[in-house]
């Protein structure tokens, strides 16, 4: 169990996050949503160890393996099969390994192409085929599909889907759409301003919220979807 | 004029061939001294996060403004008889204007590479940290990234040395056929009133200058096209 206790991040000053006591089980699928500056790459960015909270603890990494793959991924400039392979640290399949990532995220056209010269959509599904060939206890995600069409979006969400339940991972990810979270997740956490004002069943939060923040962020949500 | 320019620029004139020889030799030599002493400092201040980097950051940025004429002296005063390193009789030589140039240049070198490194560690290391690459492997991959600007900061450097007449005319006493480089030697033929040397001799520092330039706009066209392609 991954557990956070009172943690709060600040940057100059400035409570960005701020979460008395958060849980998560193994296995479950975890989607965060709310809107730019709620706090979910921040939160990502701790579970990933790439940020240090300014007070409080996190527990229940330690010894696990966990893969990340941040909002904006580095594209290396060779080619995007030997960016999927880098993952893989020499192993001697690699290549294979890295191919079939590649097909899973419909990138097989796009092997040799240099990592460096993909668009935003494209370098999207090389990082997360590069996350996806080593198999995780905890995948953190930080809205995989933000820059995908609806096609690779699919895709993607399939992909994701099998490794979950091939690995099964606990999955913490971040999205701008309430519609992927509730596909995707078990439960799901609604972020604003740094907290975390409701955390419920994807199905119970998004048809019965109970704060009126959610109701509200749904609401718009629904009006502009 | 324009004829004894042209005729010392295609004739066989021993003095300017000595000159521009010193001049490539003395900045080649402190340009990859420079690049080796820059690089890798400009790698550990933009590549990573700790303790002190603000105020390593601000030395550098002091350091890249240093008057040449600073950095002359210093190294005259190092390199005196009476100085800590005046045993090694190296002042007025090569030498000398070698390691004048590596204090001017390492820092520009320095600067250069840790605001190179900047703009992409931080997206390379939260990539690499979420698929477990961490260590050299990182820093190697960091610095692969990076190596087509660095050609840019080098090549900066080698600029900047080359077009050097303060630091190299204070340590290396511009020796005719021992220590006297292109700017030098444009000084001391101007004041004398020789300016047919001067004119051949600018004519080819503009050439060199032009060459320099040419190679660092093409590098930076070639990293746009990368990024944007």
């Amino acid at each position: 169990m991954i557990v956070l206790r009172d943690v709060v991040q600040q940057f100059g000053g400035r409570i960005v996050l701020e979460i008395p006591e958060l849980q998560f089980v193994p296995g479950k699928r975890y989607g965060l949503i709310g809107e730019n500056g709620s706090g979910k790459t921040t939160l990502i960015r701790m579970l990933a160890g790439t940020s240090k909270p300014t007070s409080g603890r996190i527990e229940g990494l330690e010894g696990k393996k966990v893969g990340y793959l941040p909002q904006s991924p580095y594209a290396f400039s060779f080619s995007v099969l030997q960016n999927v392979a880098l993952a893989l640290n020499g192993h001697g399949d690699a290549k294979e390994i890295a191919q079939k990532a590649l097909v899973a995220v419909g990138m097989e056209s796009l092997m040799d192409a240099r990592g460096d010269r993909l668009s935003g959509g494209e370098a999207q599904r090389m990082a997360l085929a590069r996350v996806l060939v080593r198999a995780y206890d905890v995948l953190l995600l930080d809205e995989p599909t933000s820059s995908t069409d609806v096609r690779s979006m699919d895709l993607i969400e399939t992909t994701l889907k099998e490794y979950v339940q091939k690995t099964q991972c606990t999955l913490i990810f971040s999205t701008h759409s309430p519609a992927q979270a509730l596909r995707l997740a078990d439960e799901v956490l609604y972020l604003e301003k740094g907290r975390v004002v409701e955390q419920g069943l994807a199905e119970t939060l998004f048809h019965s919220p109970q704060d009126e923040r959610t109701k509200a962020f749904l609401r718009h949500w629904s009006l502009n979807s | 004029m324009i004829k004894q320019v042209l005729e010392l620029l295609f004739g066989a004139d021993p003095e300017l061939r000595q000159i521009i020889g010193v001049t490539l030799r003395m900045s080649v030599l402190s340009t990859l001294i420079s690049a080796l002493i820059g690089i890798p400092w400009g790698v550990a201040m933009g590549a990573n996060q700790f303790k002190g980097k603000a105020i390593l950051s601000r030395i550098t940025n002091t350091l890249m403004g240093l008057p040449p004429v600073v950095a002359g002296l210093i190294v005259f005063l190092i390199l005196s008889r009476s100085g800590p390193l005046g045993k090694l009789s190296l002042l007025y030589s090569v030498p000398a204007m070698v390691i004048a140039q590596v204090v001017l240049i390492s820092p520009i070198i320095a600067g250069m590479t840790s605001n190179i490194v900047s703009l992409r560690a931080p997206s390379i290391n939260e990539t690499c940290a979420g698929i477990g690459i961490s260590g050299w492997k990182r820093l190697w991959l960091t610095i692969k990234e990076c190596r087509i600007p660095f050609v840019t900061a080098v090549l900066a450097g080698f600029g900047r040395s080359i077009a050097e007449v303060g630091a190299v005319q204070m340590v290396g006493g511009n020796i005719q056929f021992k220590t006297r480089v292109m700017t030098t030697a444009i000084m001391m033929q101007t004041n004398m009133g020789r300016f047919e040397l001067a004119v051949a001799l600018g004519v080819v520092l503009l050439i060199i200058s032009f060459v320099i330039n040419s190679l660092v706009h093409r590098v930076q066209e070639q990293t746009q096209r990368d990024r944007t392609a």
